[in-house]
């Protein structure tokens, strides 16, 4: 055999790669997988804040006065975790040191561009107006008791107003219920953008679609309620106070229906694809039955939806029969589930 | 307290935004590439930027400054759409200096199989050999000259 | 109590507008300053891009797989080395004779890209008796009138040039990846040196200089055929491949209208 033939017949030698058939073939470029677990956690979060405004928005707005202790907790988490969503993003950019261009050249087709827009109006306009607004005449009464640094900055937030009148206060009621009025839609458009931005994208087809939007706004609803809840019983524990049961209870019922119009909402967008079964029908069928079966069906599925929804479905339809302690177990475990569930589908 | 007048609370809000606004606006006067919207929404200066890269490979324009004869030669047979760099690679140091080599001036069999190995997949067109079958004394430079391949050496 | 408020605020108001006033030429000099770090390089003179429109087409039937306008891209751009990081590649597409027993009038579509063709493609395992069909299908940015890529860049650091092309501002990406994502062809890729997107450029560097794309420099056979289509030369390759072929472009349905044009694919080419 000639030896100049050997590169040749050690290169067929090689070709262990099985040509696939087109539909499992994938792109030289896209073998690696861009976005990754640091964008999953994006969403996830802007979904647990949404969800813990509009739980928020429960008791201001609709006047559901049996969620009243868990207000401030509400708006807390959703500024706390407001603030370190951009973290995940700045971490996964290439270069986050032009993280700034987004906001001085936003490329006004992107919605990812748009998106910086969104989240500063959500977090200046609504999330922390509304705070100032709860919070304006506690601030006030800590800024003239303490000293120091910790005062100079309570002093800093008050924006000098000092005015602790009932009118004065009654003002501050009636711009938080305004504030929160325009919050609701703000929270729906923060991460109903945030699906936009995976709905947008018409070369995906599992993400690309018209439903993908109203699914992230519902799962993020019904994520940032099991947030609230879960939160709600630990700080509860940790401050060593009794949870109110019936704050518990109602949230348990919100949380429930709340999770019911998500599941019927995904359900919609997999009956339709399933039903259409268009080209891309094949692809998706293979990836949930492989590379997703565990995290599509098993989690996001049977333990993070249907397992909730009988417990919770539970609670509501026989309340009496359900001992308190039981059905509080029920929530917390609930809500522990959805938080996984959700964080599966993202 | 008259009705009229602004509540401190809503005057020290507007403040406040006409503060971060207005800090906005000097931090995006400050901040945008002088170049940018010149064509489009983007940076003017990338076209000239991407415009500036060097090239690696010369082409065969340049080849036919010095190889002319070559070239001619070439452009009688088969071979004449193979550019000179697509076998001797890219050449734009040696078009620069002839003192530095081409990167490839000698080849094997594996070369010339690259493109004429028989394959179901290569149109019927092309000249196709499989290489245990096809009669070989000696490598394929042996029979074919690669510049003029209907003629022996 | 009421006058002192407002005196005071109007005082504030006239003091803030005054000190941004007098802070003008600090912030022209600033600016100045920053925009330095933004300058543009030299270029080829002369150089016009609203005065050309160019376009490559692939002819399938004229590709053999051989690979080397894989590798010359790979030199001339300096792509990383790497097998998933490809500014063109080519694919084999292997049709396969159907079942017996008359259902099907084809068999089994196979897809392959070893090394993106870098190296040319070894024997495929299907034997051949079991092939109806088989080609090769060179793959690039498809010049897209309505670039989704373009469309999805948060700060525009990818565009539609006057000229034909689409190109990456490499000094102003920020890595997002969302045209990768938005990229329906997969043409795009991070360049896990630059942090930034990459992608075919048409070898911008090359045209404004009146060169070729190294790959269609380096095509044996002329299946991609390269032009200017406010310029075309005497008997244009273009003129003459959209004459004498049916063109087909990839993924119509998706509306990004790609300007390359595909004579002679299949049906199964995606």
């Amino acid at each position: 055999m000639d030896p100049a033939l050997t590169p040749v017949l050690q290169a067929a030698g090689e070709a262990h790669h099985l040509a696939t058939s087109i539909e499992g073939y994938v792109y030289p470029n896209e073998q690696n997988l861009l976005w990754s677990v640091l964008i999953v956690v994006y969403p996830y979060i802007t979904g647990l804040v949404a969800g813990a405004f509009i739980m928020a928005s429960l008791v201001r707005v609709f006047n559901v006065k049996a969620l009243t202790p868990v207000y401030r907790l509400a708006l807390l988490t959703a500024l706390a975790f407001l603030v370190c969503a951009p973290l995940p993003l700045l971490f996964h950019l290439g270069h986050p040191e032009r993280s700034f261009q987004v906001m001085i050249t936003p490329h006004t087709s992107s919605p990812m561009a748009m998106f910086g827009f969104v989240y500063a109006w959500y977090m200046m306009a609504v999330l922390l107006l509304e705070l100032w607004c709860e919070y304006r005449h506690d601030l006030v009464v800590w800024s003239e008791r303490e000293r120091g640094l910790k005062g100079a900055l309570y002093r800093l937030i008050t924006l000098g107003v000092r005015d602790l009148s009932p009118a004065a206060l009654h003002l501050d009621e009636r711009l938080g219920k305004v504030i929160t009025v325009i919050g609701i839609p703000s929270a729906f458009l923060l991460h109903g953008y945030v699906g936009f931005i995976f709905g947008s994208i018409k070369a995906n087809p599992w993400w690309g679609n018209v439903l993908m939007p109203v699914i992230f706004i519902f799962s993020a609803i019904a994520s940032g309620m099991a947030l609230c809840v879960v939160l709600y019983k630990e700080l509860s524990w940790f401050r060593r106070r009794a949870v109110d049961a019936a704050c518990l209870d109602e949230m348990g019922k919100f949380l429930f229906y709340a999770l019911l119009v998500d599941f019927t909402v995904e359900g919609l967008d997999w009956l339709h694809r399933l039903y259409a079964a268009e080209e891309s029908i094949s692809v998706l069928k293979q990836l949930a039955e492989g590379r997703l079966f565990n995290t599509l069906l098993v989690i996001q599925l049977c333990l993070g939806t249907l397992l909730p929804l009988l417990a919770l479905g539970a609670t509501q339809i026989l309340p009496g029969r359900i001992p308190v302690w039981f059905r509080q177990r029920i929530y917390y475990n609930s809500a522990f589930l959805i938080l996984v569930g959700v964080l599966a589908m993202r | 307290m008259s009705s009229s007048k602004m509540p401190p609370q809503v005057a020290r809000l507007v403040l406040l935004t006409l503060g971060i606004v207005g800090s906005y606006g000097d931090a995006w006067k400050l901040l945008v590439p002088k170049t940018f919207g010149e064509y489009g929404w983007y940076r003017g200066a990338a076209l000239e930027e991407n415009a500036a890269r060097k090239p690696v490979f010369s082409g065969m324009k340049s080849c036919d400054e010095c190889h002319s004869d070559v070239l001619q030669r070439l452009s009688k047979y088969e071979h004449k759409t193979v550019s000179c760099e697509a076998c001797h690679g890219p050449s734009r140091a040696h078009a620069d200096d002839p003192d530095v080599k081409t990167p490839k001036g000698t080849f094997v069999d594996s070369d010339c199989l690259r493109c004429h190995q028989s394959s179901p997949s290569r149109p019927s067109w092309l000249k196709q050999v499989d290489p245990v079958e096809h009669y070989r004394v000696d490598r394929c430079t042996g029979c074919h000259v690669p510049h003029q391949p209907k003629e022996t050496p | 109590m009421n006058h002192v408020i407002s005196r005071r605020r109007m005082l504030g108001a006239l003091g803030s507008a005054l000190g941004w006033i007098a802070s003008r030429p600090a912030a022209h000099a600033a600016k100045a300053a920053v925009q330095n770090v933004l300058a543009s390089s030299h270029a080829p003179k002369g150089y016009d891009p609203t005065k050309h429109k160019w376009l490559m087409c692939i002819d399938v039937d004229r590709c053999i797989g051989c690979g080397l306008c894989v590798d010359a891209c790979k030199t001339e751009n300096h792509v990383p080395e790497a097998s998933s990081f490809f500014r063109t590649w080519i694919e084999r597409y292997i049709v396969k004779n159907p079942a017996p027993g008359g259902i099907d009038a084809r068999g089994e579509v196979l897809v392959d890209s070893p090394n993106g063709g870098r190296n040319g493609f070894p024997p495929s395992l299907v034997p051949r008796e079991e092939i109806l069909r088989s080609f090769f299908v060179p793959k690039l940015c498809n010049l897209c009138e309505h670039s989704p890529c373009a469309q999805a860049c948060p700060v525009g650091a990818t565009f539609d040039t006057p000229d034909g092309a689409v190109l990456v501002d490499s000094n102003y990406c920020i890595g997002c990846g969302f045209c990768i994502q938005a990229c329906p062809y997969g043409c795009r890729f991070l360049n896990p040196e630059t942090k930034t997107a990459e992608k075919c450029s048409l070898c911008y560097h090359r045209i404004t200089r009146g060169l070729k794309p190294a790959c269609v420099e380096v095509c044996p056979t002329q299946a991609r055929i390269f032009g200017d289509l406010k310029n075309p030369i005497e008997n244009d390759p273009i003129q003459e491949f959209v004459r004498k072929n049916k063109v087909f472009t990839l993924k119509p349905h998706l509306g990004t209208e790609p300007r390359v044009l595909y004579a002679n694919i299949d049906k199964e080419v995606r």
